[in-house]
C-alpha cells in the first residue's frame, strides 16, 4: 500500500468514526422517544385500571408517534447501510448531485448541532468517474472546518459545474467566514484525499466560495 | 420539586414531563439553551436535566450559565453516547456521577431526582 493510500485510509477511518458516532446518537434518541411513549402507554393503562378514562384519540396519537420513530430509525439505518457500502465501492461514473445529497443527509445532525443547514443546488447533472467515499470524505473535511468557525445560523450550498474537461465543486457558506483559513486546514488535513481525486482546493473571494477543482476524466 | 428538562428532541422531553407530572414532579421543558436561559428567568427550578449534546451550546456549557444564574440549582446530565469521555466530563461538571444514559427508565430518573433533591 502506498503512503497516500495509507493516509487516505486513516482519514477514511476517522470519517467513518465521526459518522457512526453521530448516527448512534440519533438512534439512541429514537430509542429514548419510543421508550417514553411505551412508558406513557403503560402509565395510562395503569390509570385506566384505576378508573380514569382512556381516550382512543390519545392512543392513536401515541401509536402514530411510535410508528413515526420506527420510520425515522429505518431511514437512519438505510443511510448507515449505504454509507457502509460506499467505503468499498470502486471508481465508477458518479453523478455529483447524488453524492452531495447523500453527504448532506449524512452530516445533517452534526450540521444542526452548529445551526447549519447543508443544501444541494445543481443546475445540471455532472458525472465524474471517482470513488464516492473519497469525495464524501473530502466534502466532510470541508464542511467540518466550516462548521468549526460558524457562529449563529448559516446555510451552506453545495454545487458543481463542468466545462472544458474540468469539474468545479463549490461550497457556498455565505459571507463572513475565514475561507483562507478553512482552505489551509483542508489542504493540511486532506492532502491524501485531494491527491487521490487529483483535486485542488481554492477560495473564490469575490463570491465567498470554497472551490474543489478536479479533472472530469479521472 | 420543580425540574427543568432540556433536550432538542421535543417529543422526548414533553413525554418525560407528562410522566414526571403523573409521579408528582412538576417539570417544564425546552429544546435549546436559549429556552433554558429564558425559562430560569421566569420560574425557579430545583434541578435541571440537561442533554449533553445540545445544538449550538452543549449541556456542560449550559450548566455553567445556569449555575451562575441559579446557584442553588442542581444538575443531572442525560447522554446518548454513554462514552467514557462523556462520563468523565459529566462527573467533573456535576461534582458526582449525576448522569443518565438514554433511554432512561422513569423509576431510575425519579429515584435520582429524589436523591439529589433531598441532599
Amino acid at each position: 500500500m502506498s503512503t497516500n493510500q495509507d493516509a487516505t485510509s486513516t482519514l477514511g477511518l476517522s470519517f467513518v468514526g465521526s459518522m457512526t458516532a453521530s448516527i448512534s446518537h440519533e438512534l439512541k434518541n429514537v430509542l429514548a422517544i419510543v421508550n417514553e411513549n411505551a412508558g406513557l402507554l403503560e402509565d395510562l393503562a395503569l390509570l385506566a385500571e384505576k378508573g380514569r378514562p382512556l381516550s382512543s384519540e390519545r392512543l392513536k396519537t401515541m401509536s402514530g408517534n411510535i410508528r413515526r420513530q420506527v420510520q425515522r430509525a429505518d431511514d437512519i439505518i438505510l443511510r448507515l447501510n449505504r454509507f457502509a457500502h460506499s467505503t468499498h465501492e470502486p471508481t465508477a461514473s458518479i453523478e455529483l448531485g447524488e453524492v452531495f445529497e447523500f453527504t448532506a443527509a449524512l452530516v445533517a445532525r452534526l450540521a444542526t448541532m452548529r445551526s447549519v443547514t447543508v443544501t444541494v443546488v445543481m443546475d445540471a447533472p455532472v458525472v465524474v468517474p471517482l470513488r464516492p467515499f473519497v469525495l464524501e470524505n473530502l466534502l466532510w473535511l470541508c464542511l467540518k472546518n466550516i462548521f468549526a468557525v460558524t457562529q449563529g445560523e448559516r446555510a451552506v450550498r453545495l454545487g458543481a459545474q463542468s466545462s472544458d474537461g474540468q469539474v468545479v465543486i463549490t461550497l457556498d457558506p455565505g459571507e463572513g467566514l475565514p475561507l483562507t483559513d478553512i482552505e489551509a486546514q483542508v489542504v493540511s488535513e486532506g492532502q491524501a484525499l485531494l491527491a487521490a481525486l487529483r483535486s485542488e482546493v481554492s477560495v473564490d473571494h469575490e463570491h465567498h466560495l470554497l472551490r474543489l477543482s478536479l479533472p472530469q476524466g479521472q | 420539586m420543580r425540574v427543568l428538562l432540556v433536550d432538542d428532541e421535543e417529543e422526548l422531553v414533553s413525554t418525560l414531563a407528562e410522566r414526571l407530572a403523573m409521579r408528582g414532579i412538576e417539570a417544564s421543558w425546552v429544546t435549546d439553551y436559549r429556552g433554558a436561559l429564558a425559562q430560569v428567568e421566569q420560574e425557579k427550578f430545583d434541578i435541571a436535566l440537561l442533554d449533553v449534546r445540545l445544538p449550538e451550546m452543549n449541556g456542560l456549557e449550559l450548566k455553567r450559565l445556569l449555575a451562575e444564574r441559579c446557584p442553588a440549582m442542581k444538575f443531572i446530565f442525560l447522554t446518548g453516547h454513554g462514552s467514557e469521555e462523556d462520563f468523565r466530563a459529566c462527573s467533573a461538571e456535576s461534582g458526582k456521577e449525576y448522569y443518565l444514559i438514554k433511554p432512561v427508565q422513569i423509576e431510575v430518573l425519579v429515584a435520582k431526582l429524589n436523591e439529589i433533591f433531598q441532599q
